[in-house]
């Protein structure tokens, strides 16, 4: 059992099962055709033996009747059962593809610091649809094809049970090298794909950054790289063309050598048949030939069906190794009756480190409900951290924080993200319209609210230049849209959620004056009333707020108003004056 | 057809292995079909003895050596026509596989040459199309078609001829369903394609709908947004999960077409043909010859709808390629070059005009009579509101951008009359927007000189303020980055870009705001390391913040276009025109948070 885990394809089944029923249907399907494939030569044996050789017409219009039945029955009964199988295969793995995402959404940021996106898109993209294979190769009916070979070879051998082991002794041999060369086949394949996408990955990277080669006059060398990479595709590509031609010559050489071994053995046995009983008729060759085509087309789709099985093996040990990762940030089992949402927010001796670098220590402060505080510090300080464990994206290391009295670790986490927005500084917007990207699916903001936000933050200055105003689909990534605008809408969708408690990571991106002038508006419609924590970039928010908390190496210095802090001529000063804050070029 | 003439370099160098390829084919389906013939004289040797009747032990026994014969051709064939084959296959699609490979070389060579506009106009997956998807149905053109259709020509050829050697009507009577086969199987070949399509696009489109949620899970997670994420998903997925069924009702389609056809042609020749088989007007032989024919071409016949798609993308896919090929750079070699003369990078630039289409396709005028004298060893600031032209000056004087001939001079020699290469190797280049290729970040630095050493990259590095990242770097300058490596700060990207450039040392310098994603901080340290490096190396810096370029020997205000200021810092303060008015806003703004001012609410002027 070489490379195929059956413990592990069996964790499969819970996804199979509910579409069991498909799947039963299916196989009765293909044993229902599989009769009918069996049937269809005999009728022709008949056709010969009894009609044809002795010139008896009477009854072949029967015969032809049958013939013509079997054959659309088989048919039918083959595309339903395709159909079948791909149901109970597509709904199974879309229910695998729905539960790989509900699971990466409770993954913590932490489990994304350090592990690549592209593979973790693998497991739902590529794994899955090698899961895809076991139903659209028929691995899963393979039960189906195993009654098919059994019925097969005992008519074979009620035809002649002499000739039919005779034939066996001799076939299997050629039908090994055949084996063999199907595999090669398939490890070319798997060699050229691989060097197919190792070729497409250096375009990709070539073309986007074919300034940079000109620019650096790297074109022969890229140009060297290329071709190399080229050949090597080229050259796997030849195997495998190698292998596939050998392949084909192999399996039509294979029919013809049974053709001819039938018509030695059989033959010689008719021209020697003694009895009466005994002789091969026309008709029996006719049909030993038939099934013996028959019998083998599915034993060579068997070799391919351990292939595919292998493969669903790899997928799925990847697939189950992502779902077995069980870090999710704790929530509470039994949630305790939460406070009423006032807004007070304490970090009681907080420390975190990030990737063993320590970023927060012993940090401690108060925001009393409805004050208005920034954060400012340099590049690494750890502004930005803290609203990320304000928001629970990661856990303390040590220290506990607070809100409204309780531990956050006590909140459920929807409940305490409702009841703190974090608006980060890098905008994401949805696929979708602008007023979808402000509603956010959130089934108590209906259109008027959201748009009622919209209007507070003047959103409509800029979505008139749209012809559809409002429902404008936004670009990918938001490409139509300017960076300033694309901060009003997210400040949008936080006023319409009207959340007690808000996290801001204001942008550093330069704007233009206009748009500055609405976003320094909107800061400050954003943070009225509302307990907030803003790193502040601005000028205009510093001054706006209650209290500034000036951060160095994770540590708090200083504490105070703007006017203040200046007086003091402390850090702050100095930060003010060297991020030149609020400049504009 | 007149995209095929694309083909003809490829098909002029193998010419040779096509015609011997298109031999071994018609050889190959020749001998594939005395198998039948074989098969049929043995059958009727067979019946002969049958009718003899048992007991007639003389009579057999003369026979075996006909039936050996029968089976020896039998094997004698099939062994033959196997190498045969297997031969036809090596050369035509072996052949295929080295042209394509040519082909493939020609247009990445192609690519490696047109200017950077053609690349700012299309999207990278554009391009990738045209290489990849494009060259693969061109590949199954020149290889899987050109054999398909040369075996089943041969195939329908030597078929029909045999068939009606045997009985014409009978022919015409099996052959009566294939028309109809061909006209569906092209229907659904055509539905199976564009299903195919769309599936794939559908797969896209979930991995595209994960990544943007694993981007954007800061907001999924900071909002609470899970369910609506969630169910933006799911909704790709069902489509997804629709599609492919709908791909399989189709697929089945094809194959019960197949099977019909395979049963159909032999069952119109049962019928006919039974009764003359017993009247004798066809020996039995032949009739069972006639069987296998007609089930020889029922499966090519379906495929024949997949094939003739497969053509039709093929033809749409050259023409497209040599679209592409025809596209002449706009930026090129000048024909008759002229050598780059000695010198320190003293650049002029006299009355340089550029105009670029806009989005919506008009021309505009980005660029407009700038001149000015830059002479070797100084160093020129460039300031002015976005969309002054900044970026597009140094993408001018970089060689980036197509200028008119007699507008820039380096060295005194007119940069459009220099080799491309030889102006851009004296010309060092950041862009605001830096690219880092998957390779180690030495390799990065590296990209103009892989030969430069260890210590040179370092101090390269240094030079750029970048020592300062390494330790972020867990495995400091071996640290592989890009795409597929380490993710890196924009910050960090534009001083690799920046040490990319210190590393070849060239005669000119151009900073397109090089710090624009740098903290003010940081770019003061930056400004401080590169100030030896600068000393005696004709820079252009165009920077957003006065502050930059302040110790500039010499400062050009652009405004849509045009110079309007020029002079030293202290000249141009004295002045009291824009740039005066610019740093006093910015100094005003500093002070004003400085707290020395108060009641400064009209920062926003």
């Amino acid at each position: 059992m070489k490379g195929i885990d059956l413990a592990l394809l069996r964790r499969l089944w819970p996804f199979v099962r509910p579409h069991r029923r498909h799947l039963v249907r299916g196989l009765l399907l293909l044993l229902l055709g599989s009769a009918c494939r069996l049937t269809l030569p005999y009728l022709v044996k008949l056709a010969i033996d009894r009609h044809l050789t002795p010139g008896e017409l009477v009854g072949i219009g029967w015969l032809a009747a049958a013939f013509v039945a079997l054959g659309a029955i088989e048919m039918a009964a083959r595309r339903r059962q395709m159909f079948e199988v791909d149901s109970a295969g597509q709904n199974a793995l879309l229910d695998l593809r729905r539960r790989l995402f509900r699971h990466l959404q409770r993954l913590p940021a932490s489990y994304y610091d350090r592990t690549p996106t592209g593979r973790v898109i693998g497991r739902l993209t590529t794994d899955v649809e090698a899961l895809n294979e076991l139903f659209s190769s028929g691995v899963v009916t393979v039960l189906g094809d195993l009654v098919f070979l059994a019925s097969a070879l005992a008519i074979l051998l009620a035809l002649d049970w002499r000739l039919t082991l005779a034939t066996l002794l001799v076939v299997p041999p050629l039908g090994a090298v055949t084996m063999f060369v199907r595999g090669r086949v398939r490890r070319a394949y798997h060699a050229m794909r691989a060097e197919l996408s190792a070729m497409n990955a250096f375009l990709h990277e070539q073309v986007g950054g074919m300034a940079v080669n000109q620019m650096f006059r790297r074109e022969e060398r890229v140009a060297a790289d290329y071709d190399r990479i080229s050949s090597g595709v080229r050259d796997a590509q030849l195997r495998t063309v190698r292998w596939e031609s050998i392949l084909s010559a192999a399996v039509e050489m294979l029919g013809s050598f049974t053709v001819a071994l039938i018509v030695w053995f059989g033959g010689g046995h008719a021209l020697a048949g003694g009895g009466a009983g005994d002789a091969l008729t026309l008709g029996t060759l006719f049909a030993f030939i038939e099934y013996m085509q028959r019998f083998f087309a599915p034993l060579n789709d068997l070799s391919m069906k351990w292939a595919v099985l292998q493969n669903a093996t790899t997928a799925s040990r990847r697939i189950f190794a992502l779902l077995d990762v069980d870090e999710a940030l704790p929530e509470p089992a039994a949630p305790p009756p939460l406070p009423p949402a006032r807004g007070e927010i304490v970090f009681d001796r907080v420390s975190f480190a990030y990737r063993g670098e320590p970023v927060l220590r012993e940090l401690s402060f108060r925001v009393a409900p409805g004050e208005r505080v920034a954060l400012v510090g340099a590049t690494g300080a750890g502004k930005t951290t803290v609203l990320k464990l304000l928001t629970r994206l990661y856990d303390p290391d040590e220290g506990r924080i607070l809100l409204d009295g309780r531990d956050l670790r006590e909140y459920p986490l929807r409940e305490l993200r409702r009841r703190v927005a974090l608006v980060a500084q890098d905008v994401f917007l949805f696929e979708g319209t602008i007023l979808d990207n402000i509603r956010l699916g959130a089934p108590e903001i209906d259109d008027e609210r959201a748009r009622a936000a919209a209007d507070r933050l003047h959103l409509d200055e800029f979505v008139a230049r749209f012809p559809r105003g409002y429902q404008e689909p936004v670009r990918e990534r938001g490409k139509n849209l300017s960076a300033g605008e694309k901060q009003l809408v997210s400040f949008a969708r936080v006023l319409a959620a009207a959340p007690p408690v808000l996290a801001l990571d204001e942008a550093t991106s330069n704007v233009d004056s206009h748009t500055e002038h609405r976003l320094q508006e909107a800061v400050h419609e954003l943070m009225a009333g509302r307990t907030s924590l803003a790193v502040a970039h601005r000028l205009s928010t510093v001054r706006d707020v209650d209290r500034i908390l000036v951060l160095h190496r994770g540590r708090l210095v200083e504490e105070g108003s703007h006017a203040g802090l200046m007086a003091r001529r402390g850090l702050y000063e100095r930060l003010v004056r060297l991020q030149g804050m609020g400049e504009e070029a | 057809m007149r995209e095929l003439l694309l083909l003809g370099p490829a098909f002029r160098r193998y010419r040779w292995r096509y015609l011997a390829g298109a031999l071994c084919i018609v050889g190959a389906v020749l001998l594939r079909l005395l198998v039948p013939r074989y098969l049929g004289d043995a059958i009727d040797l067979l019946r002969q003895a049958a009718s003899l009747g048992p007991g007639v032990a003389a009579e057999p026994e003369a026979l075996r050596p006909l039936l050996v014969r029968a089976v020896l051709w039998i094997l004698g064939v099939a062994a033959a026509g196997g190498v045969v084959r297997t031969t036809s296959r090596l050369l035509v699609l072996g052949t295929s596989r080295r042209g394509i490979h040519d082909l493939r070389r020609r247009v990445f060579a192609h690519l490696l040459r047109l200017p950077p506009s053609f690349y700012a106009a299309r999207p990278t997956g554009d391009v990738m199309s045209r290489v990849v998807n494009d060259v693969q149905f061109v590949q199954s053109l020149l290889g899987p078609v050109f054999l398909y259709l040369a075996e089943n020509a041969a195939l329908y050829v030597v078929c029909l001829s045999f068939m009606l050697g045997i009985d014409p009507v009978l022919t015409g009577l099996g052959l009566l369903p294939f028309p109809f086969a061909l006209w569906r199987a092209r229907r659904i070949a055509a539905e199976v394609q564009r299903l195919s399509r769309a599936s794939q696009e559908g797969l896209a489109e979930i991995s595209a709908r994960v990544d943007e949620s694993l981007s954007g899970q800061m907001v999924v997670k900071g909002l609470a947004l899970e369910d609506f994420d969630y169910a933006r998903f799911e909704r790709r997925c069902r489509e997804y999960r629709d599609l492919n069924l709908r791909l399989t009702r189709t697929r089945a389609r094809m194959q019960a077409l197949m099977i019909g056809l395979a049963a159909l042609g032999p069952l119109v020749v049962l019928l006919a043909g039974g009764p003359r088989v017993v009247a004798g007007g066809i020996s039995l032989g032949d009739f069972v010859a006639m069987l296998l024919y007609l089930q020889f071409l029922a499966g090519p016949t379906a495929v024949l709808g997949f094939v003739l798609s497969s053509l039709q993308r093929g033809r749409a896919a050259l023409g497209r390629l040599g679209e592409l090929l025809a596209t002449e750079p706009a930026l090129a070699d000048p024909p008759a070059p002229a050598p780059l003369p000695p010198g320190g990078g003293a650049l002029a630039v006299r009355g340089l005009t550029i105009e670029l289409e806009n989005e919506r396709g008009e021309p505009r005028r980005v660029l407009d009579g700038v001149s000015f004298e830059l002479p070797a060893g100084r160093s020129l600031g460039v300031v002015g509101a976005t969309g002054a032209g900044k970026s597009v000056l140094l993408r001018a004087l970089a060689r980036q951008l197509e200028i008119p001939p007699g507008t820039v001079f380096l060295d005194g020699a007119d940069l459009t009359s220099l080799r491309l290469a030889d102006a851009r190797g004296a010309i060092g280049y950041v862009p605001q927007e830096a690219f880092l290729f998957s390779a180690s970040l030495a390799e990065n630095v590296a990209l103009g000189r892989p030969e430069a050493g260890e210590e040179e990259i370092a101090a390269a590095v240094a030079a750029a303020g970048l020592a300062k990242d390494l330790p972020q770097f867990p495995e400091g300058l071996a640290t592989l980055v890009g795409e597929r490596g380490l993710n890196v700060s924009g910050g960090q990207r534009q001083r690799v870009a920046l040490a990319r450039v210190l590393l070849l040392r060239p005669r000119l310098l151009l900073l397109d705001d090089p710090f624009s994603a740098v903290d003010a901080e940081t770019t003061e340290e930056i400004l401080a390391a590169l100030a030896p490096l600068m000393r005696g190396r004709t820079t252009v810096l165009v920077a957003h913040r006065v502050a930059t370029v302040r110790r500039c020997d010499e400062i050009l205000v652009l405004d849509r276009g045009r110079v309007v200021e020029r002079g030293s810092h202290a000249e141009l303060l004295a002045a009291g025109g824009r740039y005066a008015r610019l740093e006093a806003r910015q100094r005003a703004r500093a002070e004003l948070a400085a707290g020395l001012e108060e009641g400064g609410e009209d920062e926003e002027r």
